[in-house]
């Protein structure tokens, strides 16, 4: 049981709002975690505070056994940290396949020296995550939208491809911010089966999910969460079928 | 002859000065109008590196080119750290506080301007050969400017105007993206500065205030941002309007404020009935064609 991202202590709030309240949580190798819990109860939060967009008020966040509650957001990713978004943000000017070719943890231009005195450099790295690129459209059933504009595919095809421009990254450390929300039928069976093949490729997986059967059948664990808290761990089916944890969840 | 040849070396200054701001502000996106200040600093050096350091006129032209580069570097890394928008603030800034401290300067002419700027080419080789060397660099600026936005540095640029936040996300640099193409539109403005310097042989602060820098800026928007013959036309159409309407024979207490008062109505006329400019960029980043053999993808080459 390696733990690849281990967060203590964790610690933010805006204002009023308690977005952490001494989150303690680890992610494992090879295993899918899954995070439920009401709107506003801090997932997204807990997202943006593992990857650097907020700063946390306390605790630590190590991820590959280091400390990394300092580094820039860039320099997290770099480390094998990637992460989709719930509201997207895919790059609008640019098609499919260039919107996963900037995912690489190193692009072929990041050294403007290379990209002005070795081009021929650059250019075998281009072709590189090219060959990349296209294999994981292929698993994400991408390819034929390889080209288009993000605003000529539907939400669906939207949403895999912010989760086939994360796969760029070739993360230690996944996270997945509703995946399958505003997602149809067939790409459910999809995405259950892009997740399941990566986390056996023992990368450490979590997931924000609304969708219970989804976050039931994909994960291995689930975690409740509400008001910043960590109310509960355990199978999700457990989480689901108890009744304390339904109410705070439907709010009723 | 001269008039012609002048006009031309203008043009061309110009489009060095267009392509190079469009790298900036339009495959950037960085919110900068002091184009015209690392100009200044290019010719400035450039002249005095030839007129006191007895320096060659060509390698004193890309020492221009550097010292462009460098501070360039000096004013946006501070400004681009705290935010983006600070680099509008902080460049302005330091384009009219260097030009008021340049006005106080003795040894560079001071207000009275720098003269006797040591000539290049035209006495030898005669006019002409200059406008072949600025007209040369010019194009090569152009290219420079396709080559470098439409491989993988322009789609880092593409996507940080998109989304700089989803770009940091897959472990890209925004700052050192913006600092780069920064300090090489700078630079090349300042090798533009050193190519006026050695022709004109004549400079003075005031004249790389914010006239042209909103002549730099009327020249991308009307040609077309982000393309690659947009502020080469740009650069054409104000360069020739100006010297059109000088035949009408108007003094010069009106001419002056007409020519400025052009700008701004062709800025406003284009900011409604064609905010793309003459020339339309596409909608979706345009990288070079893979070489043939190739598996099918828009970058690289
Ligand atoms: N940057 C911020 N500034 C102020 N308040 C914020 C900020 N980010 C989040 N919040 C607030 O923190 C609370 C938790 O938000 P968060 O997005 O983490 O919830 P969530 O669990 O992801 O909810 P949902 O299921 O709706 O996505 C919300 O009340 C939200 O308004
Ligand atoms: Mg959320």
């Amino acid at each position: 049981m390696v733990e690849v991202l281990k967060v203590s202590g964790l610690e933010k709030r805006f204002g009023g709002i308690v977005v952490a309240d001494n989150i303690e949580l680890a992610l494992v190798e090879g295993r899918v975690l899954g995070l439920i819990g009401p709107n506003g109860a801090g997932k997204t939060s807990f997202f943006n505070l593992v990857c650097g967009v907020v700063k946390p008020d306390a605790g630590s966040i190590v991820l590959n056994g280091q400390e990394i509650n300092s580094l820039p957001i860039r320099e997290r990713a770099r480390m094998g940290l990637a992460r989709t978004w719930q509201n997207l943000r895919l790059f609008q000017s640019l098609s499919v396949l260039d919107n996963l070719m900037l995912g690489p943890r190193d692009y072929s231009a990041d050294n403007l020296l290379n990209v002005m005195l070795r081009p021929g450099h650059v250019a075998e790295r281009e072709r590189d995550s090219r060959d990349r690129a296209f294999a994981i459209l292929e698993r994400t059933g991408l390819t034929e939208i390889a080209h288009s504009p993000i605003s000529d595919i539907t939400f669906g095809q939207q949403k895999l491809v912010g989760v086939a421009r994360a796969l760029m990254n070739d993360a230690r450390c996944l996270l997945l911010d509703e995946p399958m929300a505003g997602v149809e039928g067939q790409a459910y069976a999809l995405i259950q089966r892009v997740v399941r093949d990566i986390a056996a490729s023992g990368v450490a997986v979590c997931v924000v999910e609304h969708n219970v059967a989804f976050i039931r059948d994909l994960c291995d664990e689930g975690v409740f969460m509400f008001a910043g808290k960590v109310l509960a761990r355990g199978s999700v089916e457990s989480l689901i079928a108890d009744p304390l944890l339904t109410e705070l969840y439907f709010g009723t | 002859m001269d008039y012609v040849y002048t006009i031309l070396i203008l043009i061309g200054l110009f489009v060095i000065l267009a392509s190079s701001f469009d790298l900036v502000i339009g495959h950037c996106g960085l919110i900068s109008i002091a184009h015209p200040i690392f100009y200044a600093i290019g010719a400035y050096v450039s002249a005095m590196l030839a007129k006191e350091g007895g320096v060659p006129i060509p390698l004193a032209i890309l020492c221009g080119g550097a010292a462009a580069f460098v501070s360039s570097v000096l004013v946006a890394l501070p400004s681009l750290r705290v935010s983006g928008d600070y680099l509008l603030i902080a460049s302005i800034g330091f384009q009219l506080g260097l030009i008021e401290f340049a006005k106080h300067i003795h040894s560079i002419g001071g207000a009275g301007g720098l003269t006797n700027i040591p000539p290049f080419l035209v006495n030898d080789y005669g006019r002409l050969s200059y406008v072949l060397l600025v007209l040369a660099v010019a194009a090569l600026t152009v290219l420079f400017v396709r080559w470098l936005t439409r491989g993988p540095y322009g789609r880092m640029m593409a996507a940080l105007r998109d989304d700089e936040l989803a770009f940091s996300m897959l472990g890209r640099n925004a700052i050192w993206l913006k600092v780069s193409v920064f300090a090489i539109g700078s630079g090349i403005a300042g090798v533009a500065g050193g190519l006026y310097a050695h022709y004109f042989r004549f400079l003075e602060p005031d004249q790389f205030g914010l006239l042209q820098s909103s002549a730099i800026l009327t020249m991308v928007v009307v040609g077309g941002m982000r393309t690659t013959m947009g502020p080469v036309i740009g650069a054409i159409v104000l360069q020739i309007l100006p010297q059109a309407i000088t035949f009408f024979g108007l003094p010069p207490s009106i001419l002056g404020p007409l020519q400025g008062l052009m700008f701004s109505g062709l800025v406003l006329f284009f900011m409604f009935a064609r905010p793309q400019g003459l020339i339309a960029a596409p909608d979706i980043w345009a990288g070079r064609k893979p070489k043939a053999g190739q598996r099918g993808g828009l970058a690289d080459g």
